[in-house]
């Protein structure tokens, strides 16, 4: 593998794995929900792109075709070149879907946990993952939806970049997109919401007699993370060129196993620790891939190499749990600006 | 009477936990509820707040019928608990305890963003910091709650209900691993508040301490109440009887 192009595919899913883990950290790290349909947010941005936007594109240029797939093929020809000679329809169009996500993301992942909101932690999350399955055999199976197995092109949202540079463009788009998050999710945590969410991970019972709703307090955090968490399928189906990388059977391995992992490698309820997770995570990851078939001969594995990685994240998984369940980072209190005041006078005092 | 409850009962599997509690709280004083273990002095505050759904009967605050109301409605309406067992946000300091039953604007969304929050949350943690000096854990404001001992996590749970607005205030064993002269100090302070329009429900086993400080006190065996009135109740011969086991 090329060096530019491990480094930029690290890039690329460092930012996008970002934003996804900073997400479940919201509603895991800090909230304590353990949401293992994760991967359905992702879809929500996926099918935001494939399935809501290509839609209204196809009625706004009156494509023809048979199948959602075809058409989608087609309508992403005509916007692209027109993306080509008009880079404002791109940024607009990548603009819109990504607020429109938001907005169906919100709505899906306040629906998706209402059934539950009030269940206990273990029966959430089997009840979440449960949904997820279901939603996720749906678009798989059902062409007429997102594509399913064939998928659904997407137009490129960055088709007025030259194509050797399409790659990096894409790649910083991305960064940008995950320093907003991070930037966003520290001011919005590092506040007594931040301090709620903590408070419902450690005793969501005794939480309910300090005059706290749960279950509104789920729904409301799922709708939020969720929000984010779209994002994710957009851009990676806007760089992608088509939703089928979303929308498969290993979904819940790379959109909720993965952002698992690197919440708890980095340091649950800790944006930085995460971030670091990230990093460490999509570095292995890449390494493993870009060079699969040198480590198979060299190792001369009894199984396909493709399952080495798997292989691997899942002890890793198994060994952070048992030997630093705290992760690279260490949780920190939430210090607000008064709680900083008090401190320092705390310790003159003393 | 701020609070009253009519007839309450609670079943579990055919036992009879709550049989028929009717209990009246005056309004600012402390009323004593006593009784050997298995009384249902425990089960009748898991009642009246909310975490036990009532079988038969009915609660009343201020006149309003709040008979099985979710936890956080019966917070809300005016009603604070603490528990036999304290149950402290661990991995949060001893200040972020303090702070979590306050209404703070900043708990939404929106406003955590917008910091919306920052004046209610420098008075907080002012009012915070002056309890905790009161009950002498104020050396504790930044530890994780995960560390303190039995007493001192007594102290915070006592301190998180001194946080709030609430009229009634119900304690559930709060001199449990608490040093006498604390204690004392503690009830002190409880009848203070009293007199600034505070109402206590308290469930306490050491009477030795206890008892003085009480207005009224009601005496429960075998779920049911089996005496009310002052102080002087406990010498009651089926008071003695229900203790001794006789």
């Amino acid at each position: 593998m090329a060096f530019e192009a491990l480094i930029s595919s690290i890039l690329l899913w460092f930012g996008i794995y970002s934003i996804l883990s900073l997400s479940l950290n919201v509603e895991y790290g800090y909230g304590g929900i353990p949401n293992f349909g994760k991967a359905l947010a992702v879809l929500v941005g996926a099918f935001t792109a494939g399935a809501v936007v290509n839609r209204i594109l196809i009625a706004m240029y009156s494509i023809e075709g048979t199948t959602i797939t075809q058409r989608s093929g087609f309508m992403k020809s005509t916007v692209d070149s027109i993306i080509a000679s008009n880079p404002a329809y791109g940024i607009g169009l990548l603009v819109f879907t990504l607020l429109l996500a938001g907005l169906i993301g919100a709505v899906i992942g306040a629906l998706y946990i209402l059934p539950s909101a009030k269940l206990e932690s273990d029966y959430l999350a089997i009840t979440l993952l449960a949904i997820a399955e279901i939603m996720f055999m749906i678009s798989y199976y059902n062409t007429d939806l997102i594509g399913g197995y064939y998928g659904a092109p997407v137009p490129d949202v960055l088709a007025f970049i030259p194509g050797e540079l399409r790659e990096w463009a894409f790649v910083a788009l991305i960064l940008f997109f995950t320093l907003l998050t991070y930037l966003f999710l520290e001011r919005t945590l590092n506040s007594p919401y931040g301090r709620l969410l903590r408070a419902m991970r450690e005793d969501a019972v005794a939480l309910q007699f300090s005059g706290k709703d749960i279950m509104w307090v789920r729904i409301k955090t799922l709708a939020f993370s969720s929000a984010i968490a779209s994002m994710t399928g957009v851009l990676y189906s806007f760089y992608a060129g088509n939703v089928v990388g979303i929308v498969n059977l290993f979904a819940r391995v790379n959109w909720t196993f993965f952002p698992f992992l690197m919440v708890l490698l980095g340091g649950m309820s800790n944006n930085r620790g995460v971030l670091a997770g990230v990093f460490s995570f999509v570095v292995i990851w890449r390494l493993l891939d870009g060079y699969k078939h040198e480590i198979a001969d060299l190792l001369n594995l009894p199984f396909d190499v493709n399952w080495l990685q798997y292989i691997i994240f899942g002890a890793l998984m198994i060994a952070i749990l048992y030997y630093k369940p705290e992760g690279l980072v260490k949780e920190k209190p939430i210090e607000t600006e008064p709680i900083k005041e008090l401190k320092s006078k705390h310790s003159e005092k003393a | 009477m701020i609070l009253q409850t009519f007839n309450l009962s609670k079943f579990f599997e055919g036992l009879r936990a709550l049989d028929g509690v009717s209990i009246s709280v005056p309004r600012e004083a402390l009323t004593l509820i006593i009784g050997p273990n298995g009384s249902g002095k425990t089960t009748f505050i898991n009642t009246i707040t909310g975490f036990y759904r009532a079988d038969e009967g009915r609660v009343e605050y201020e006149g309003r019928d709040i008979t099985n109301l979710p936890p956080h409605r019966v917070f809300r309406e005016g009603i604070v608990r603490t528990f036999q067992i304290p149950r402290p946000f661990k991995k949060l300091t001893v200040l972020e305890n303090m702070l979590m039953p306050l209404n703070n604007p900043g708990e939404h969304i929106r406003n955590a963003f917008v910091k919306k929050w920052v004046d209610f949350e420098s008075e907080s943690v002012e009012k915070a910091y002056d309890i905790l000096e009161f009950l002498n854990i104020s050396h504790l404001t930044f530890e994780k709650s995960e560390t303190l001992s039995g007493g001192q996590l007594r102290l915070l749970e006592i301190g998180k209900a001194l946080m709030t607005d609430a009229k009634l205030i119900v304690m559930d064993e709060p001199l449990a691993g608490v040093a006498p002269a604390l204690a004392h100090e503690i009830l002190r302070k409880i009848k203070e508040l009293c007199e600034t329009g505070k109402t206590f429900l308290i469930v306490e086993h050491r009477l030795d301490i206890i008892l003085d400080y009480a207005d009224r006190v009601y005496v429960m065996g075998n779920g049911k109440v089996i005496a009310e009135g002052g102080k002087e109740v406990i010498e009651k011969p089926e008071v003695v009887e229900v203790y001794l086991g006789a």
